[in-house]
């Protein structure tokens, strides 16, 4: 595939500014002749969103990736938008630090590719969200205003914060050029309990126990039979191969704590009649790349749902009819502590597709939940219809619209692949 | 003539009680928490439900009068004083917790329900609500959402923006949205997150849905007793260095701590040049561990003492000089001056210097009484308004002493937010094309300019100065803390 390629779309010019004002002024310059611009970093996350309606520049950001200061001590550290987050990791790393936030490929996807996509990881039930651990931001608006928010301190509230409506809004208000973090110390012991279990309804009642004190998990994932097969790390530390429902939970602190907590773990499970593993502390670090990796872009569609915690248990069984009824393998991945829910589906065909998202989010609906098409891969995206990627839109879509209006009134930003 | 229209068009949505438009009435919203600002508005609205928030937000917007919510009116910035006039919505009637979830730990509240109430309702349920701003006894959850408040334990857990999940708001012209959303990672630009902390000038808050916080294991908390402030300061970031982040860090320092010893007897010692206060929580085995290196880390950067509250009543003696402070500085002087700086933590001992210096320069005595691990100074101007010129005084060195933040790498505002207190400040910070974008999003939702203006941003120029008016002479309440 040849570089900067969408969808078999191709740019007329491929950017790669050097600093943000530059990049301010390509957008400025894209903006008054109404040229699209798509903001690339690593690339891993373009299958969200689907094909662009128009696709004239390439904006490569790889280029705005140095490290602009970093005070250990002060816990916090600003970063060009174009880092990735491994280089990131890798830096705080030598200082007993981290950011806790552990999406797929973090050696390939940038900061901002990651905080417009709206990336996460399965971190997020121990430490919340990038939301949370972003200070302050540098973004070039879609008219080419270089614009900030934020500030480099860890309490502020001067101004309004508007870094964080760029979160998830796939660079269609502006380009991330700057990110200020909070980090934080990494804990001193990390271990993970892995246990298999049979039943669905043993395992929900494990991990809601699991969520209970004194439990303090980190993260927590649930993933079905084919999800565990497909993962070679996981599926070599199963004694038993049998296609298993596998929970996979992490704890993190002294080594007594994280002990006990693994002790009383194992207690839990067992007594819902599950088969358990302890892993060693050596392998914490591997498993957990491999687990965040699972959601990588792949030649299959995966879907991302979100529910209220009270209506997981409904959406589980919704979500498991669609593909059983159609005869679809599916790999099932459960995001503990935040009622996220991935699927990835084996279907080749858009008229397969479309009906039974559509049929998803009906049963959503009335849970108050919705369904995202997190990866499209390009054989759907080439077929008619397109796709309803984002399902509907929320009440707010008018305030919406108009703040997007403002900042970028050509339009010019990632076209036709957000739902404003 | 039109207040008289808005008057009578507001009554027949309320009724009358709800409508208070008497110079008797109007008195008691004429300030906030803070001495500096006063004016009166045209009526007061106290709605009993959403319906009628928007019911009277649509009639003030239709006549051109500004509306400005109000929780408690513990604010100390001037962002629910009414400048221009207008409408002040009180929220004190919407004080109802309408649901607990102990599963999913949330809760949906009213925005008049005072902060500790929501605590105490939760901790039947073994949770409680994190944000703890020193007002948390009167302050309300949608105050503290206008604001984004922030309070002594927000240094583990977050400020009041990282526990707002969803809000219920209405428009300035009576529109009702949900914004935000209890489900993870909803589709669609976060409008929650610039709403939190936007001082009322998007638009009010009728229903929030909160995150409640699992109440820890095991806690424990250290008096750390210094003979220098700077010795102080610099042990801050050597605990944030050694990378232990407590669930608490407070300091006190200067005449403050025998003030405060006197008032509430807590146990510091009143020769102290600077205490620190220190909380940390979790499971057992790590509050041991943690307790063990803060010991040594407080031993190695030259404490005096480090003492150890070994039962809940001592405990909440440590506490209750913290939470004494602002009183019993009033022993000093009769009146104060607070600021709300934040620098990174590793300038603290300069700031700290630095701020003693301005004071002296201006002939103020100064206290410092504040969330030092978050490098959040709130330096306590204190002194007597009688004597001529030292309000003028009071605001020149404040003015000073957040520039010397901003000058360090730091920030004008913590958690007590712009209002029209530190609005002229904001130039130090943003340009004006930060400024530009600030504004967009402001007349996105709130396109005819009523929703409290004049807050938050800095005014244009020809806007006659926020100090020409006249000097208030407020008491700290018994019992206030900051
Ligand atoms: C003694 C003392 C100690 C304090 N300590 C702290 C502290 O530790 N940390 C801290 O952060 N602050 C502190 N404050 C400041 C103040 O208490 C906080 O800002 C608090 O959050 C304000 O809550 P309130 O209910 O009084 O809101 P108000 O002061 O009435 O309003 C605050 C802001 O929010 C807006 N607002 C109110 N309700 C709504 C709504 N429903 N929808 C939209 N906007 C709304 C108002 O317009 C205003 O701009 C202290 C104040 C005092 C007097």
């Amino acid at each position: 595939m040849t570089p900067f390629q969408l969808y078999n779309q191709q740019p007329s010019q491929i950017v790669a500014p050097t600093s943000a004002e530059a990049l301010a002024h390509v957008l400025r310059d894209a903006s008054s002749t109404g040229m699209a611009v798509i903001p690339w970093g690593g690339g891993t996350r373009q299958g969200l969103g689907g094909p662009p309606r128009r696709y004239d520049i390439a904006l490569d950001m790889r280029s705005l990736a140095d490290v602009i200061a970093y005070t250990p001590a002060d816990l916090v550290l600003r970063v060009g938008a174009g880092a990735t987050l491994g280089q990131v990791q890798d830096l705080l790393a030598t200082h007993n630090q981290w950011l806790p936030w552990n999406p797929p490929l973090p050696h390939q996807a940038t900061i901002g590719g990651l905080l417009a996509s709206g990336a996460t990881g399965s971190l997020r039930m121990g430490y919340g969200t990038p939301r949370d651990w972003t200070l302050a931001m540098q973004v070039a608006l879609g008219d080419g205003r270089l614009v900030k928010s934020g500030a480099p301190v860890v309490k502020n509230v001067a101004g309004y914060d508007t870094h964080k409506l760029h979160i998830g809004a796939l660079g269609t208000l502006g380009v991330i050029t700057e990110v200020t973090f909070k980090v934080a110390p990494r804990p001193a012991h990390c271990q993970t309990l892995l246990a298999a279990f049979s039943s669905p309804l043993a395992i929900l009642e494990a991990m809601n126990q699991l969520t209970q004190p004194p439990f303090q998990p980190i993260s927590m994932v649930i993933m079905n039979g084919n999800a565990s097969k497909a993962n070679p790390v996981l599926h070599s530390f199963l004694t038993d191969k049998a296609p298993h429902l596998i929970m996979a939970v992490r704890f993190a602190g002294t080594a007594g704590a994280v002990g006990r907590q693994i002790r009383m773990g194992v207690a839990v499970c067992v007594e819902e009649g599950a088969h358990t593993i302890e892993l060693s502390e050596a392998d914490d670090s591997s498993i957990w790349q491999a687990i965040a990796d699972d959601l990588r872009p792949t030649e299959h569609v995966l879907i991302r749902v979100g529910v209220p915690l009270s209506h997981l248990r409904t959406m589980l069984r919704s979500v498991d009819s669609i593909p059983h009824h159609r005869g679809w393998s599916t790999e099932h991945y459960l995001i503990g502590g935040a009622g996220l829910f991935y699927a990835r589906w084996s279907v080749s065909a858009i008229a397969d597709l479309a009906p039974a998202l559509a049929e998803l989010r009906a049963g959503l609906a009335p849970l108050g939940g919705y369904a995202v098409v997190e990866h499209l891969p390009v054989a759907l995206a080439n077929q008619q219809p397109p796709i309803d990627i984002w399902g509907p839109p929320p009440e707010t879509l008018t305030l919406m619209r108009s703040l997007r209006h403002t900042w970028d009134p050509a339009g010019i930003l990632n076209p036709g692949r957000y739902l404003v | 003539m039109t207040r008289e229209m808005l008057i009578t068009t507001l009554r027949h949505h309320l009724g009358s009680r709800y409508v208070l438009h008497r110079r008797e009435e109007l008195m008691l919203y004429e300030y906030d928490g803070s001495a500096m600002d006063q004016a009166l508005p045209d009526v007061v609205v106290v709605p009993g439900s959403t319906a009628e928030v928007a019911a009277a937000m649509a009639t003030a917007t239709r006549l051109g009068f500004p509306i400005i919510a109000r929780g408690a009116g513990t604010g100390l910035a001037g962002s629910t004083v009414a400048e221009r006039g207008g409408m002040v919505v009180s929220l004190a009637r919407l004080n109802q917790i309408l649901q607990i979830d102990p599963q999913a730990a949330t809760a949906v509240v009213q925005p008049g329900v005072v902060n500790t109430d929501l605590s105490r309702a939760a901790a039947p349920y073994g949770l409680h609500f994190a944000p703890d701003p020193s007002s948390q006894r009167s302050s309300t959850i949608g105050g503290n959402a206008g604001s984004n408040a922030g309070g002594p334990h927000c240094l583990k857990y977050g400020v009041t923006s990282n526990h707002v999940l969803a809000a219920t708001l209405v428009l300035a012209d009576g529109h009702v949205v949900r914004v935000g959303s209890a489900v993870s990672d909803t589709p669609g630009y976060d409008l929650l997150a610039a709403v939190v902390g936007s001082e009322g000038t998007l638009g009010i808050m009728t229903e929030l849905t909160v995150r409640l916080t699992r109440n820890a294991e095991d806690v424990r908390t250290f008096l750390a007793i210094f003979d220098d402030m700077e010795v102080a300061g610099a042990c801050v970031s050597a605990i944030i260095a050694d990378g232990i982040i407590p669930a608490a860090l407070e300091m006190i320092e200067g005449e403050g701590i025998a003030a405060i010893e006197s008032w509430a007897h807590a146990g510091y010692p009143p020769d102290a040049r600077a205490v620190l206060l220190i909380e940390i929580d979790g499971l057992r085995e790590d509050i041991a561990a943690e307790a063990r290196r803060i010991a040594l880390v407080c031993q190695a950067s030259g404490c005096r003492e480090l003492r150890t509250a070994s039962d809940a009543a001592q405990r909440e003696r440590l506490w209750a000089g913290r939470k004494g402070a602002l009183a019993a500085c009033a022993r000093i002087a009769p009146h104060y001056h607070i600021l709300d700086g934040t620098v990174p933590r590793s300038r603290l001992p300069e700031i700290l210097r630095r701020s003693a210096e301005i004071a002296a320069h201006y002939d103020l005595k100064v206290v410092n009484i504040f969330h030092a691990g978050d490098g959040n100074i709130h330096p306590l101007l204190l002194f007597d308004l009688r004597v001529p010129g030292t309000r003028e005084r009071a605001i020149a060195a404040g003015a000073e002493i957040l520039r010397s933040c901003v000058e360090v790498g730091g920030t004008i505002s913590g958690e007590h937010g712009i209002g029209i207190e530190k609005r002229e400040f904001i130039p130090w910070i943003f340009n004006v094309e930060d400024l530009s974008a600030f504004t967009d999003l402001r007349n996105v939702f709130d396109p005819t300019g009523v929703m409290n203006p004049g807050k938050l941003l800095p005014p244009p120029a020809s806007l006659s100065s926020l100090h020409a008016s006249q000097p208030s002479l407020r008491l700290p309440r018994r019992g206030a803390w900051i």
